[in-house]
């Protein structure tokens, strides 16, 4: 089970009509090295277009630029970094971050791990795991480059975070994924419909760790790049059926996800989820979740 | 550890205050914790906290975090700049006497000197190659390391969240 037609038709089946799209390239202003009216300044003086990303707080679009915008002084000196308009919304949803314990549990190559420590203004602490040693240099590149202060990063696979012996306040799970066609050509002809069942039984122990290292009161932000819903609704879906986890509502750029899926029903909170197909971004599915009442 | 910084910082002609106590080391690269992150450190962690630098046959590599921290020093040696010797600098150039735009510390041969763009941002540090007050047309200051190495080091690896 694969190729474009397949997954087309699942596409379809899910409300929403397959396109050629081509997601724009994106910044986020990193607010605690420099001012935001300061930074756009200085990029337009060397001749870079950007445009406002309405649904986020620090983020914007290359509108136009002659050259990579990742080989700019102030990109070395870490005033802001290039990351998808999607990849910048989990990161947002948390509540209260400042003085927090972080766990990134998959956070190389680390735009998101960056994002958080500046949400957190550099206060609180943030676990970083990630399994490949090569992928935490890339991390630790952006850590220094972007001089984030609050940040610990190890060599850990996600579903033995219960090792740390540390409680979360709360949780970021950007799992491994299938990803999407929107930012790999190639993707229809290289992915099955086994891999995205390999990935999303991954996700669930990931998810199943993550529910273990989670304080009574804490959050999980949950989030995958993929459009596939054995990844996405299926999986939460699964989570609040087995790890006495809640989905929160939440409010960020998508629609809500669907509760049907391939003539199975799934449970109505489902539609708290938020999902993002490809146009402007990347495609992109995430959600919030909390420990249940009676846990 | 605390010597080889302390050897660095007075090479560039001043010192900071660190917390020794809250420094730890990995595989000769050093960091500096804070309180919360040193009671939450991990055995087996790769990074934390702030990277001051490494070691390597002895000699010491300061991080650009810490040459930036040495930077907010009044008495720390500086020279500012112009953007496109700035440019230059982090292509891994030497810097030229007329780009210098501000002399800052010790202009004496064989100093180093944190190299500053013209909004006060520190771009990597060099050698002072020959005294600084004379208007000439030379290499003034060697590059002995600069940020571009951010990119120099993303090149290497392997990786994209793009």
């Amino acid at each position: 089970m694969s190729g474009k037609g397949f997954f087309v038709r699942r596409y379809e089946e899910l409300g929403w009509k397959c396109e050629d799209v081509e997601p724009k390239s994106a910044i986020r202003i990193n607010s605690i090295n420099v001012g935001k009216a300061d930074i756009i300044r200085r990029l337009q003086l060397l001749g870079i277009e950007l445009e406002k990303i309405p649904f986020l707080e620090e983020g914007y679009w290359i509108h136009r630029s002659e050259f990579s915008v990742g080989a700019t002084a102030e990109y070395l000196l870490g005033l802001y970094s290039i990351q998808e308009a999607a990849a910048q919304i989990p990161a947002t949803l948390f509540t209260e971050l400042k003085d927090k314990i972080v766990l990134d549990a998959c956070a190389a190559p680390g735009g998101k791990t960056v994002q958080l420590a500046d949400l957190m203004q550099n206060t609180g602490a943030i676990i970083a795991l990630d399994v490949k040693r090569q992928r935490l240099s890339a991390l630790a590149n952006q850590l220094e480059r972007c001089r984030v202060k609050n940040t610990i990063a190890c060599l850990l696979d996600a579903r033995n975070a219960l090792q740390l012996k540390i409680k979360f306040d709360r949780i970021l799970l950007d799992v491994p994924c299938s990803g999407n066609f929107a930012t790999d050509r190639d993707w229809f002809n290289r992915r099955t419909l086994e891999d995205v069942e390999r990935n999303a039984a991954l996700q669930k122990q990931i998810l199943t760790e993550a529910a273990r290292v989670l304080k009574d009161d804490g959050e999980i932000v949950y989030s995958t790049c993929s459009l596939e819903p054995e990844e996405n609704e299926l999986n939460i879906d699964w989570t609040i059926e087995n790890l006495n986890l809640k989905i929160e509502r939440i409010s960020c750029h998508g629609e809500k996800a669907p509760t049907s899926i391939f003539g199975k029903q799934l449970d109505s909170s489902i539609e708290n989820c938020m999902r993002i197909w490809p146009g402007k971004t990347q495609g992109f599915f995430v959600c919030k979740l909390k420990k249940s009442e009676t846990a | 550890m605390m010597k080889r910084t302390k050897d660095f910082e007075n090479r560039v002609g001043t010192e900071i205050c660190l917390d020794e106590s809250l420094i730890v080391e990995k595989q000769n690269r050093y960091f500096l914790l804070d309180k919360k992150l040193k009671e939450l450190i991990w055995n087996n962690f790769f990074y934390g906290g702030i990277y001051l630098g490494k070691t390597k046959n002895g000699k010491f590599f300061p991080s650009f975090m810490l040459l930036s921290m040495i930077a907010t020093k009044k008495k720390a040696n500086k020279i500012t700049v112009d953007e496109k010797t700035a440019w230059l600098f982090i292509c891994g150039r030497d810097v030229f006497r007329k780009g210098v735009t501000k002399v800052m510390g010790s202009m004496k041969k064989g100093d180093y000197t944190l190299v500053l763009n013209e909004h006060g941002e520190c771009l990597g540090f060099g050698k002072i190659l020959r005294t600084l007050d004379k208007e000439k047309g030379e290499v003034a200051v060697k590059n002995i390391s600069d940020i571009g190495d951010f990119l120099r080091r993303e090149k290497l690896q392997d990786h994209g969240e793009r």
